[in-house]
């Protein structure tokens, strides 16, 4: 028990966020150009140019259907990439996670700081993608901006994810397996392309035990109409998997730093 | 908390990796204000015992107070009160000299307003003033190391602790560094090093101890150890014939040693020398006795690799 408490995070892990933004800010603009271009050309290729194709999906435009997905995937991505190849930089190459072990911060400090950096990152690309949407007319009603604490649970939550698999990498290759069997599936699936509903009854249950779905249906709701189904419900399944990933990261992260 | 006279204070620790004794029943005391020294060859244990005391290792058996409070318990606020200096450096790569020390600083709840005259203080002291914006990547080797020794004394710990502090340093680094920690020393800041670098210790620490295998072989101040252990001075006479020499010095106090074609004869005093010179040998080197003598005395001259 006592051993667990000195994993425990603390607010100290407030300065590890300091630390990540310090690094951070001369990278800013070239980073999130990449990303943004990237999801926004989703957006016209899919909602715009197979958006043609594709009938009225609910009372939504395609463009309209598939605007709030990409705020919650250009999310995961980005925390995705910052908690694997960001992450695995800081714990195995530049030994900095190290240097703050010798300060007196805790293995929980730690790996909370950095997932707080990760969802703060991602908050960023969904603030500008959100944007992006407004630009296309695509936001429904002011009440969108709420889906903007559901990306930040969203983004700890699969940074994680992604701290777990930077914990058992044994070199930076094996994140492909994090990227084909984790993230691009639910990229597809989780309900941001097509609606889950109608879908064999197997893929369908893949689909609903997939985290992402919470914030796809959340996202929508919220961005087109201001309100989501059960929003409670899928505010808690997304905190239950957050918490639960943060908890094995720290075990994890744990293990590889410390004997 | 009371002043206690042990800045660490350990009890039989033990860890194993494996099936490897990495550390096997050590016991060591540190005292207040002294610069303490574990030595021993490459596997010895000496980077695990400091993991231990550091909190990065946890002891199977034994027990560990450092300033008083159970280590194994409470890491975070043994580390709050000691500065950890690695082997390797664990300096932050992406981020300056200056931002390195602040944001370090914030480890440990400094803000930067508050650290600020402390890094001016500390770049000063190591002679890195004028790098306070640089790149980590384009400091040399030796200002890596007064970085990190500056580091981890950003927030005025009482006891300092060194991984190897010079190893892979040319000598004009390494003097300095050792004029810096023994500058340290004298302002009443306790240190506990390792090393296997003999001068090192010979030249920094008030009271050493040899380890090898994971045990203590002996703890004491370095110029009594080679005394008590090996004598006063050594006579090399490389290439020749020990029959005839050891029988021109019978029963004077010494001991031989043959390694190779060296033969080194340990003495308490000069007569060995008068003997050798009276009996017309002139191939000799006389030199004091060393901690290295005493270190290849305890742990032996085979390879450790």
């Amino acid at each position: 028990m006592s051993e667990f408490l000195q994993h425990a995070p603390s607010h100290r892990a407030v300065r590890v966020w300091i630390r990540h933004l310090v690094m951070y800010r001369s990278w800013f603009i070239a980073e999130w150009a990449g990303s943004l271009t990237e999801h926004a050309l989703y957006l016209l290729a899919f909602g715009y140019g197979l958006g043609r194709f594709v009938p009225d999906m609910g009372g939504m435009a395609y463009a309209q259907f598939i605007g709030p997905g990409l705020v919650v995937s250009i999310a995961m991505w980005s925390a995705s990439y910052e908690s694997t190849y960001g992450a695995y930089s800081r714990m195995r190459l530049q030994h900095i996670y190290e240097g703050m072990l010798s300060a007196p911060l805790t293995i929980g400090d730690v790996v909370l700081g950095d997932l707080l950096w990760c969802a703060s990152r991602s908050l960023i690309g969904a603030v500008l993608m959100l944007i992006v949407l407004s630009a296309f007319g695509l936001v429904g009603s002011p009440w969108a901006a709420a889906v903007l604490p559901v990306v930040f649970i969203e983004a700890l939550m699969f940074a994680g994810l992604g701290l777990i698999a930077t914990a058992l990498a044994p070199s930076h290759s094996f994140f492909n397996f994090h990227y084909s069997l984790i993230v691009m599936p639910m990229f597809f699936f989780a309900g941001t392309f097509f609606p889950l509903q109608g879908l064999p009854a197997w893929m369908q249950t893949v689909s609903e035990l997939m985290p992402l779905t919470h914030a796809v249906v959340l996202a929508r709701g919220l961005i087109v109409y201001g309100h989501a189904p059960d929003a409670l419900w899928h505010l808690f399944m997304l905190s239950v998997f957050t918490l639960g990933f943060l908890a094995v990261a720290c075990g994890l992260v744990g293990r590889r730093m410390l004997d | 908390m009371p002043e206690q006279e042990y800045e660490v204070e350990g009890e039989g620790l033990a860890k194993s990796y494996g099936s490897v004794k990495a550390v096997d029943g050590v016991s060591l005391r540190i005292r207040r204000g002294e610069c303490y020294g574990i030595l021993g060859p490459n596997g010895a244990g000496k980077t695990t015992t400091i993991k231990m005391i550091c909190g990065y290792a946890i002891p199977d058996a034994g027990s560990l107070r450092v300033f008083g409070i159970d280590a194994v318990a409470d890491s975070r606020r043994v580390r709050e009160r000691m500065g950890i200096v690695p082997q390797e450096s664990t300096l932050d790569s992406e981020l300056t000299v200056y931002e390195n020390l602040w944001v370090y600083a914030g480890y440990f709840g400094l803000s930067r307003k508050e650290s600020r005259p402390r890094i001016e203080e500390l770049l000063e002291f190591f002679q890195l003033r004028e790098k306070w914006d640089a790149q980590i990547k384009a400091l040399s080797g030796g200002m890596k190391r007064r970085l990190l020794i500056a580091r981890a004394l950003i927030h005025r710990p009482r006891l300092l602790v060194l991984d190897e502090p010079t190893t892979g340093l040319d000598p004009q680094a390494r003097h300095l560094v050792w004029n810096r920690l023994r500058e340290l020393r004298r302002q009443g800041l306790s240190i506990l090093l390792t090393t296997h670098y003999m001068e090192e210790a010979a030249q920094l620490c008030d009271r050493i101890g040899v380890m090898d295998e994971g045990r203590y072989l002996v703890e004491g101040a370095p110029i009594d150890l080679v005394r008590e252990r090996v004598g006063e001075e050594v006579i090399e006479l490389r290439g020749v014939d020990e029959g005839p020499v050891l029988r021109a010095l019978d029963g004077l106090p010494f001991k031989p040693e043959r390694v190779g074609d060296t033969l080194y004869l340990y003495c308490r005093d000069g007569r060995v020398m008068d003997r050798l010179i009276g009996a017309g040998r002139r191939d000799f080197l006389r030199r004091p006795a060393t901690l290295e003598d005493l270190f290849l005395h305890l742990t032996g001259r085979e390879l450790r690799e």
